[in-house]
């Protein structure tokens, strides 16, 4: 059993905007989302890094207590994106506690907030911190607290699945979820990931000289995927979600489809668990055109991984080229909000459908001057007005995991 | 601390961290108040910050059969008997 799967809602919670309006906005305007900092008392004094991709607008969730209650910050961002895709989609309750609708969501850590809190007891010498692990600690901090938190919410009983691959974790998510949905296991799925404003993150990634540490007094200039003054990753927070339902039935009842997913690639480079690898990224892009069944040149549009690091870039530049060569118009959207980790691959195919219903390209901010081994591309450099018909979303992560998304218009769904 | 002093020491908590509503007395947690087992388990660490000593295992598990307001007074009172200093 083969079936079409199609997007019928979507929703993410990003450094440029939460509203679709202010994202496409942020996208059009050019406005990043990079800002200094914050100081978190513990690990910020010894970071090199002074930037984060920040969510920093008041988001009114209406949670109630018996939601929250297992819910750190992680989970309020995923079910919040959740609770936006159920809502536009128009399920009834009958199909969401029906066991045929799963979720396959997760996050890079589950909730380091929480965790941080219950270290701390372990090196307090006061009697009063004996009980202040609290008993729902686990539950808000475990890495897949976002999933079942989604499912808690809303009664939902169908497959659940917590892919937590670092960069790649809604990437899989998605592409894991198209697969339940394509091969008949459950009828629609809720895919997505987020991560939440966390300092170990960054410190990680300092530590590997993989931070960009030059733009500290400037953070909108950074990150600045292909440029030759990149410098690195900057760490971001946010959550995306999509909802993917089997085309016939999302058609049936009337359902808005905003986009199909029509391939999924992924593999390992098994081998190093940091280095990009060119034969592993290549192969992953030829993976998903094989599982679409369609040819280099369809591709329109490439929304690359683009960390800005000093190889990650170039390595993907050169499968870019291997694949698809210079035509498709290539965007490394990290440039507006920095790496948002597990939520990047769902974010960054949401913008994507964002420009596709627009019908326009956004440019790789910051990219002023191209790196020449990455000059082989169709760089986005303006505000380019595109009917993107086809679509690839890629994405890499330690551990060697790669993945790419094909994706097709929604305005094509219907034939 | 006396019944009442009690009394109205678990009812600010049961207001004030569970978002209970005129809770009663005699009111069954779970079915009045939505009351779970996470919560339960939340309870006894806020007991155990009122009363300043950890409980013993047992002790929790004494606990799960707690029903109404006025259980958990009666079992604070036991408790209390318990740890006389």
């Amino acid at each position: 059993m083969k079936r079409r799967v199609v997007i019928t809602a979507c929703s993410a919670i990003t450094p440029i905007g939460y509203k679709p309006s202010d994202i496409i906005d942020s996208l059009l305007q050019g406005r990043s989302g990079v800002k200094p900092l914050r100081d978190d008392g513990l690990l910020t004094q010894h970071i090199h890094s002074r930037v984060f991709g920040t969510v920093d607008y008041p988001m009114d969730y209406g949670f109630t207590r018996k939601d929250t209650k297992t819910m750190g910050p992680v989970a309020f961002y995923a079910c919040q994106v959740a609770k936006d895709v159920l809502a536009a989609s128009g399920l009834d309750q009958e199909f969401i506690t029906s066991g045929r609708l799963g979720v396959s969501f997760s996050s890079t850590h589950g909730s380091p907030t929480v965790q941080r809190n219950i270290y701390k007891t372990f090196f307090s010498k006061l009697p009063s911190e004996f009980s202040s692990i609290g008993a729902v600690d686990y539950l808000k901090s475990m890495v897949h607290t976002t999933t079942v938190n989604i499912t808690r919410m809303f009664g939902i009983t169908g497959r659940v699945i917590a892919s937590s691959t670092a960069c790649t974790t809604s990437s899989q998510s998605i592409g894991f979820g198209y697969e339940m949905v394509k091969y008949g296991m459950q009828d629609a799925m809720i895919c997505g990931g987020a991560d939440e404003y966390d300092t170990t993150t960054v410190a990680v990634f300092d530590n590997l000289l993989a931070c960009s540490v030059a733009y500290n007094d400037r953070p909108e200039c950074t990150p600045r995927p292909f440029d030759t003054k990149r410098d690195g990753l900057v760490v971001g927070e946010g959550a995306g979600a999509v909802l993917l339902e089997e085309y016939e039935s999302a058609k049936r009842r009337g359902a808005t489809i905003l986009g199909e997913v029509i391939g999924f690639g992924c593999n390992n480079n098994g081998g190093d668990l940091i280095l990009p690898n060119l034969d592993g990224i290549t192969t992953t892009l030829r993976l998903a055109l094989k599982d679409a069944d369609i040819r280099p040149e369809d591709v329109d549009f490439v929304s690359a991984h683009a960390t800005a690091t000093k190889m990650g870039d170039v390595i993907e530049a050169q499968a870019i080229d291997a694949v698809y060569g210079g035509k498709p118009l290539v965007t490394g959207l990290k440039s507006y909000m920095g790496h948002t980790m597990g939520s990047c691959g769902a974010i960054e195919m949401i913008l994507t459908l964002y420009m596709m219903e627009q019908g326009f390209i956004a440019p790789t901010l910051n990219l002023e001057t191209v790196d020449e081994r990455c000059s082989m591309l169709n760089h986005v450099r303006k505000i380019t007005k595109a009917e993107t018909q086809i679509a690839a979303i890629q994405n890499f992560a330690f551990g060697g995991v790669n993945t790419c998304l094909l994706i097709a218009n929604g305005r094509n769904a219907g034939v | 601390m006396n019944r009442d002093e009690l009394q109205e020491k678990i009812i600010t908590i049961l207001e004030d961290d569970f978002e209970f509503s005129h809770p009663g007395l005699t009111d069954n947690l779970r079915d009045d108040h939505g009351f779970d087992s996470i919560d339960a388990i939340e309870l006894l660490a806020k007991i155990e910050t009122m009363l300043g000593f950890q409980l013993a295992r047992a002790e929790k598990e004494k606990a799960m059969s707690i029903r109404t307001i006025n259980d958990i007074l009666d079992y604070i009172e036991a408790i209390q008997a318990a740890h006389p200093s």
